[in-house]
């Protein structure tokens, strides 16, 4: 906007320089500089976020848990619907390498059953004769590998007639550590999609809030302001109760998330909205406005990746608010049911005073869950901390 | 005489006190705590309280030692309306329930039966209420005429087991202490509905209630009383006031050992020694031994919990069978012992196929006996057996336990062995056929999916998780759904419920003389035939008649019964009854016979080793008296 000014009573030209911006035309840069001054956003957000140790490693570790879920029937030692009648409340199995001072690879020692009908326990005592080797890439039970391919390939089985409970079994004899394996593949995918669908929310309808204000501001607000002072068990409960209970638990679970994300989407409308009206006033937002870009086009091409880093940082760590969502409404009795299992419902199943007491390692699924949530945490801590490359903590 | 109150009542007792001559030798010392108010003159001394004749219970007969007085039994209760378990456990009937389950005399002195329908009862000479009064022949009276047959009062006229064809009893007082009725064709109900759990109440306190009755107390004090305890009328006040069996007014005098204190809503409750109850030991120390019972009102699900610690110090009440592990692990280190007693209700698991199902469908499969058949044969009762009881319950189906005069092995055999090929024969016989995912398909091409509605515990939910495989493996496909008690009453009557699981019959152990109640449509609160029992209920007024021959011939039989004189009659119908209704499968029982773990306090004697635990007959700890229960404190 350098021109001339017009003579008095003319109107000003619309006047949009088609030269291309020369970034050294003030001062020449040297390549190491280059380097740096001329680093894309996303190049200098990885260099920040790469210092970030714990960051790095929880991304690691909740990249492979992810990608584990895409196997879930190779990894767990048992089906999910196996029920084992001679292994009720069977402990822990440890793993072993050496027999009696030799080396014999991974094994299990195999229990001695008892029934103790004076405290009417199931006791298992380990035999130390008993050495079942484990098998790896093996055949065992039958599952249909993502619902299409008929396969019984596991990673590791129990040796032939032999039994391999890593975690225990519970009161139906049934493998904990398979369950929990299944489990994760709900319960991370429900973060998932609830987040799909709170983002598209709360983008959308704060982005609207923010860009028009007015009165679209206001009933935006109000609509937040009212879904937020909802008390949220008793809002889950009654959407809970409205889904029919012949509905497939696949259904239900979709159910689930979705209210997950419908009630979760006003903190992030808030946010978007918020940011909206501070940067609309920009500079280079009035430059596109002036050159003739419609709302959706500020909105998405100049507004949203001004602040796309918080939105990936609240996304990180909203999701494990997802998780822990379902692990609370299911270990209530009001979100998945079995036969869907997540981790909480396992951990529905283990309240009460004869786990405690015991059965301890039926509160097993409780270990996945802390360690998922923290390395949320921690990924969303150094997410946001390299959001913001230019400010130097 | 009786329109004294109870403080005259007091005096009245006081003034016979310092007349009395001589203490009679058989009398043993005054419990500890009454001493004090013995000796100031705030009570009679003990032979004064107890009646001229009092109920002498023979410790050794019944294996039990005398004990001797005092202490305070902690018990554990979920919700304040467990109160009325007091009452149960209590057992304090006009005639009762005794051990081997023959109905005996308690606070009656006598009872004769004539024809089956004359009854004449017998008040004990000088026994009196817990606040002082006389109890006679006036409070009969009031309860049957000023209650019971009261249009206010009782708007639906006298209960179902006081009418015989529709026709009420005559009533008499045949003296100061003697009472009868009399109907003109048998009543076998009357007596067992006296000596019931949940007790059919022809006898209230009439010295007290005539305050809130408007016959007898004056218009301005019956609107003021009215006034105070913000009541609607007076008909709401007399019935708040007057409730025995959830004794929620500590005011109401009673004959049970011991006395609510504590008006509800309140976390604990404090029930005290009646200081007039009618048993003695045989060394004529006046029963109970044990000054009071403190009820702690938690929650359900801790209950185990809080029993392990060694808060309760008789705890039966919300213990599972699979919490005794965890109690014996605890037992020794907080001195209780944990016996095992016998479940007494016919099938621990029962589910019920509601044949008034709105869905017409399910209506028809649910009346054809192939299909109930088929359900029953395709569950494996030995692995539920094995898998939460230890083998130590009897895979039955749901009927009449081993311990009943009544048993006969084909009832518990009937469908009750696991086949499921002939489980799927019977099923393609009908003509579900399977479709490709493996379920079968209703006669209009729906899945074949049982909804099916509980409102127990964990128990009930793992069950249901095996059934459901078992029924899955023949093609029907079941949901189960919790939901609340009230909530599941109020759906199966209106016809919304297609299953629901309970326990079984209430009366595994019944004999001949107790009514087959269970077995017929009844009333409006069966799973099985809700609108059938509505109808009977309410004399054709609401409901729908009986269109099964069957059922209509259960229903018969039950009318029989109901008139029937001699026991050997009543056992005839009994066993048709019992045959009709295990061949015809309208419940599908699982197993029987489960063990209840029973934690009672090491010092606290006197608690059977062995027992049945059910509600019907024996009331609980009823029928082995609680009031007989000691501490000892060496």
């Amino acid at each position: 906007m350098s021109s001339s000014i017009p003579p008095d009573g003319e109107a000003i030209s619309h006047f949009v320089s088609q030269t291309p911006f020369d970034p050294q035309g003030v001062e020449k840069l040297s390549p190491e500089q280059e380097k740096v001054y001329f680093a894309s956003q996303l190049k200098l957000m990885w260099w920040k976020f790469r210092k970030h140790r714990a960051a790095v490693w929880s991304g690691i570790f909740l990249l492979l848990i992810y990608l584990s879920i895409l196997i879930s029937e190779f990894l767990a030692p048992y089906s999910l619907e196996r029920r084992d009648v001679r292994a009720i409340y069977m402990p822990p199995q440890g793993i072993h390498l050496f027999h009696e001072g030799s080396f014999v690879g991974p094994f299990v020692y195999g229990y001695d059953f008892k029934l103790n009908m004076q405290t009417l326990k199931r006791e298992y005592v380990p035999n130390t004769n008993d050495v079942q080797p484990l098998r790896f890439f093996c055949r065992g039970d039958s599952y249909r590998f993502w619902g299409m391919v008929e396969s019984d390939l596991h990673l590791v089985c129990p040796a032939e007639d032999g039994y391999f409970y890593l975690l225990g079994t519970d009161r139906l004899g049934r493998d904990v550590l398979s369950r929990i394996i299944y489990g994760t593949r709900i319960s991370l995918t429900i973060g998932l999609i609830g987040i799909t669908v709170s983002f598209l929310l709360g983008i959308s309808i704060g982005g609207m809030a923010g860009y028009y204000g007015g009165w679209i501001d206001h009933v935006v607000q109000r609509i937040i302001e009212v879904l937020q002072s909802l008390p949220s068990i008793p809002l889950w409960l009654a959407l809970a109760a409205i889904m029919p209970v012949t509905w497939s638990p696949i259904v239900v679970y979709f159910g689930i998330t979705i209210i997950l994300g419908l009630i979760d989407w006003t903190g992030l409308a808030r946010a978007v909205r918020s940011k909206l009206l501070s940067l609309r006033e920009e500079e280079y937002v009035v430059a596109a406005e002036l050159m003739g870009a419609s709302p959706p086009r500020v909105i998405f091409r100049h507004l949203i990746p001004g602040f796309m880093s918080h939105l990936i940082a609240s996304a990180t760590i909203t999701i494990p608010t997802m998780i822990l969502g379902e692990t609370a409404l299911s270990f209530l009795g009001l979100g998945l049911r079995p036969p869907v299992t997540s981790w909480g419902v396992l951990l529905n199943e283990a309240q009460n005073i004869n786990v405690v007491a015991l059965y301890p390692w039926l509160i097993l699924p409780v270990v996945p869950v802390i360690l998922v949530i923290l390395a949320f945490n921690f990924l969303g801590d150094g997410l946001r901390d390299a959001a913001d490359p230019y400010h130097s903590a | 005489m009786t329109t004294f109150i109870s403080r005259v009542w007091g005096l009245a007792a006081m003034a016979a006190a310092a007349t009395a001559t001589l203490v009679s030798a058989t009398f043993a010392e005054e419990p500890p705590s009454l001493k004090d108010a013995v000796e100031s003159g705030q009570l009679p001394p003990m032979e004064q309280r107890l009646p001229d004749v009092p109920r002498v219970i023979d410790m050794a007969a019944l294996g039990k030692t005398n004990g001797t007085y005092g202490g305070r039994l902690r018990m554990l209760m979920a919700d304040a309306k467990d109160i009325r378990m007091m009452t149960i456990y209590g057992y304090s009937r006009l005639v009762g329930f005794n051990e081997k389950l023959e109905i005996v005399p308690d606070i009656l002195e006598s009872f004769e039966v004539e024809e089956g329908r004359i009854f004449t009862f017998k008040v004990r000479p000088g026994h009196r209420w817990s606040d002082g009064a006389p109890f006679t022949a006036e409070d009969f009276r009031y309860s049957w005429e000023d209650v019971e047959t009261n249009e206010a009062l009782s708007r639906g006229g006298a209960s179902a087991v006081m009418m015989v064809d529709g026709e009420a009893p005559q009533f008499e007082v045949i003296d100061d202490l003697t009472v009868r009725f009399t109907w003109s064709k048998p009543n076998p109900q009357f007596l067992p509905s006296l000596a019931g759990a949940s007790p059919n109440y022809i006898v209230q306190p009439a010295h007290y209630l005539k305050q809130f009755h408007e016959k007898y107390a004056t218009a301005e004090d019956l609107a003021e009383r009215v006034r105070q305890n913000s009541s609607r009328d007076w008909v709401a006040l007399h019935t708040v006031k007057a409730r025995a069996y959830r004794p929620e007014n500590p005011d109401l005098p009673t004959l049970e050992p011991w006395m609510n204190t504590t008006p509800p809503p309140a976390e604990r409750f404090i029930f005290k020694r009646n200081p007039y109850f009618h048993r003695v030991d045989g060394e004529g120390r006046q029963l109970p031994y044990l000054d009071e019972v403190y009820l702690g009102i938690s929650s359900a699900d801790i209950i185990p919990a809080k029993t392990g610690t060694g808060d309760s110090d008789l705890q039966a009440r919300y213990l599972r069978f699979d919490n005794f592990t965890f109690l014996k692990q605890s037992s020794e280190q907080h001195k209780f012992d944990v016996k095992l007693w016998k479940d007494g209700t016919g099938s621990q698991v029962a589910y019920l196929p509601n044949l008034n199902t709105n869905d017409a469908v399910w209506r028809d499969l649910f009346r054809d006996v192939r299909f109930r058949r088929a359900l029953s044969l395709a569950i494996h009762r030995e692995e539920i057996n094995q898998q939460f009881y230890f083998g130590l319950a009897q895979p039955a189906s749901n009927s009449v336990l081993d311990g009943s005069p009544l048993y006969k092995p084909q009832y518990a055999q009937a469908w009750s062995e696991y086949d499921p090929d002939k489980a799927n024969a019977m099923l393609d016989e009908i003509g579900l056929t399977r479709g490709p995912d493996g379920v079968r398909r209703l006669s209009d091409g729906r899945r074949a999916e049982i909804i099916i509605e509980m409102a127990g515990g964990t128990e009930e939910t793992d069950v249901t998780q095996l059934v459901t495989e078992y029924w899955g493996a023949i093609g029907i496909k079941v949901f189960p759904r919790a939901m609340q008690l009230d909530n599941m009453r109020r759906r199966f009557l209106s016809g919304e419920t297609m299953m629901s699981v309970w326990s079984g019959l209430n009366v595994g152990l019944a004999t001949p003389d107790m009514p087959p109640e269970e077995l017929a449509p009844v009333s409006s609160v069966q799973g099985i035939w809700p609108k059938w029992g509505q109808h009977l209920e309410t004399n054709g007024m609401a409901g729908e008649t009986i269109d099964v021959p069957e059922v209509a011939k259960l229903a018969a039989l039950f009318q029989d019964w109901r008139v029937s004189s001699t026991t050997a009659e009543r056992t005839t119908i009994w066993d048709e009854m019992l045959n009709i209704f295990t061949d015809q499968v309208y419940t599908i029982g699982t197993v029987n016979g489960v063990l209840q773990p029973v934690v009672v306090r090491n010092t606290l004697k006197n608690v059977p080793d062995e027992g049945i635990y059910a509600f019907a007959p024996v009331a609980f700890f009823g029928v082995y008296m609680p009031d007989t229960f000691w501490f000892d404190k060496e």
